[in-house]
């Protein structure tokens, strides 16, 4: 597939996806790529595929057709956890944290399996510590009493605690207060600074496309567009582009 | 009734083991073992072939069985329950019974319907406030308090047992944090495994050595698991107490053989109130 922006150097990339459960296919052979050092987003109206393709490529769906591909190497084979140990941190969009065990236990579940082995004094390095603070003050806390926003902060954290190469985020901001939601994209942005490539799925387009480098439009299980974030946000009819049909559906 | 509510203790101290065996396999498997009481029977004979056959001391005996039980336990769910892993908890639940059935008949096939006794030194009863104790009862409670001390430290300061509470939680959520389940189910039943081996020799030396004295304590077991919410560990130490002393007191008011009762109804009232148990929690269907 030859891109209107060609990114640096491909990290990621899925070539003719095909996924889905029980008998029909969800996504229907999708071409994406993720940039070394870039953030792409993926928008869509609900339905479209977004979250099947981000289980797809983190090893939870299996792929039915088509390839995965992590630094050139191919990934369709290796299992979830397998998939994170070779540097691709999944948050889910809920139920991301272990809410009967604590924030501090949690951490130490991320520091101890999803890395290879490496072995630190601290669950957190000084650097993504630095990004939550208000997480060492909650060490104790079951996760399941913090409230979303902070939720959301531990799942990161603990996507982060080995520095991932792809970390893949799905829907981040859902459900979140205003004030957690710019936090969060903040947040998306400094890891991204970090060195981590970044692919997100996110309802909230616009603030998404704010700190993305590149936008993917899946609509019906397939890509319909490619193009740089800031095009995309400079269209007037952005909603009709990944809202038409729910637009319609209003009325 | 000071004496009552001590032998309640000991009962309860008993199932304490087995409960939570059903409990930590619920959590991680997602269903309910009832194969654990057959699984006590066996184990409690192979301590009794090294013990009273073999003139092993019990000690070792309980250890040697506890090992070869939980290793027993990874086979089984290897033939048994792997291939099943797909079709959901009713499936499971009745393979589990059938094996069950076939657990307890081998155990009679090989050492009959009579009543054995582990090759123990009987010793004399001693009295603490009115109260008569004897030794074994002295053991079970030092065993299991041991046991369910081991066990605590197992599960939150281990990071296996940290990644067995972590699938019992969000088994998705598990595997995107490297955690690989085969491993982790397999150390469960190791540990159930060796739970219930220790538990069915208290329960040998408690009553007596015969088929069916894993599959009477069944009822119990499971209304203390259930009482404490399925899958929480603190839940079936507390549960299986709640349910020895209430067991035992309730012989006070209605005659002894009714005593099976208490649990069934225990069952019903928590499942009717409390159904997710005093320590457990609601389940959210996703």
């Amino acid at each position: 597939m030859s891109h209107p922006l060609s990114p640096p150097a491909e990290i990621l990339r899925a070539t003719g996806l095909h996924a889905g459960y029980g008998a029909g296919d969800i996504i229907k052979g999708v071409d994406a790529a993720l940039g070394q050092g870039r953030i792409v987003t993926i928008i869509g109206p609900n339905g479209s595929g977004k979250s099947t393709l981000i289980k797809t490529l983190a090893g939870l769906l299996p792929a039915r057709q088509g390839e995965i591909e992590l630094e050139g190497q191919r990934l369709n084979e290796l299992s979830a956890p397998k998939r994170v140990r070779a540097g691709i941190a999944y948050v889910p969009q809920e139920y991301n944290v272990f809410r009967n065990l604590t924030v501090l236990e949690n951490l130490q579940i991320a520091r101890e399996f999803m890395g290879a082995g490496r072995s630190h004094h601290r669950v957190l390095d000084d650097e993504v510590a630095g990004l939550f603070p208000e997480l060492g003050t909650h060490h104790k806390t079951q996760a399941g009493n913090l409230s979303g926003g902070q939720r959301q902060m531990l799942a990161f954290a603990c996507a982060l605690t080995v520095r991932p190469k792809v970390l893949m985020l799905d829907e981040p901001s859902a459900g979140l207060s205003p004030k957690y939601m710019s936090d969060v994209f903040d947040k998306v942005k400094r890891v991204n600074a970090m060195g981590v490539s970044i692919l997100m799925v996110e309802q909230n387009a616009r603030e998404a496309l704010r700190i993305s480098h590149t936008c993917i439009v899946l609509a019906g299980g397939r890509v319909r567009a490619v193009a740089p974030a800031s095009e995309v946000l400079g269209m007037k009819d952005l909603n009709s582009l990944y809202l038409g049909d729910a637009q319609a559906t209003l009325h | 009734m000071l004496q009552t509510t001590f032998n309640g203790i000991i009962t309860g101290v008993i199932m304490t083991l087995p409960a939570l065996a059903v409990t930590l396999l619920f959590g991680v498997l997602k269903f309910p073992n009832f194969a654990v009481g057959a699984m006590m029977t066996v184990a409690a004979y192979m301590a009794f072939a090294l013990n009273a056959q073999l003139g092993w001391p019990l000690l070792p005996a309980t250890a040697a069985a506890a090992l070869a039980m939980g290793t027993l336990c990874i086979g089984i769910d290897h033939v048994t329950f792997k291939p099943l892993r797909e079709r959901g908890g009713i499936t499971l639940m009745v393979a589990s019974l059938g094996l069950g059935f076939i657990l307890e008949n081998i155990a009679r096939f090989a050492y009959g319907n009579s009543a054995r006794s582990f090759a123990i030194e009987l010793a004399r009863p001693f009295r603490i406030a009115d109260v008569r104790m004897n030794q074994e009862q002295m053991i079970t409670l030092g065993v299991s308090t041991a046991a369910m001390i081991l066990m605590y430290l197992l599960l939150t300061r281990s990071p296996m047992g940290r990644a067995m509470r972590a699938v019992a939680d969000n088994p998705s959520l598990a595997l995107v944090r490297g955690i690989e389940s085969p491993r982790v189910i397999r150390w469960t039943w190791f540990i159930a495994g060796m739970l219930l081996a220790v538990g069915g020799v208290l329960i040998g030396m408690d009553r007596a050595l015969e088929p069916p004295m894993g599959s009477n304590y069944l009822i119990s077991v499971f209304a203390a698991a259930i009482l404490g919410g399925l899958g929480s560990p603190l839940g079936a130490f507390v549960g299986a107490l709640v349910i020895g002393v209430v067991s035992e007191l309730s012989t006070l008011v209605v005659p002894p053989n009714y005593r099976i009762g208490v649990p069934l109804c225990a069952i019903a009232v928590i499942l009717i109130f409390r159904p997710q148990g005093l320590f457990g929690h609601p389940y959210i269907r996703k």
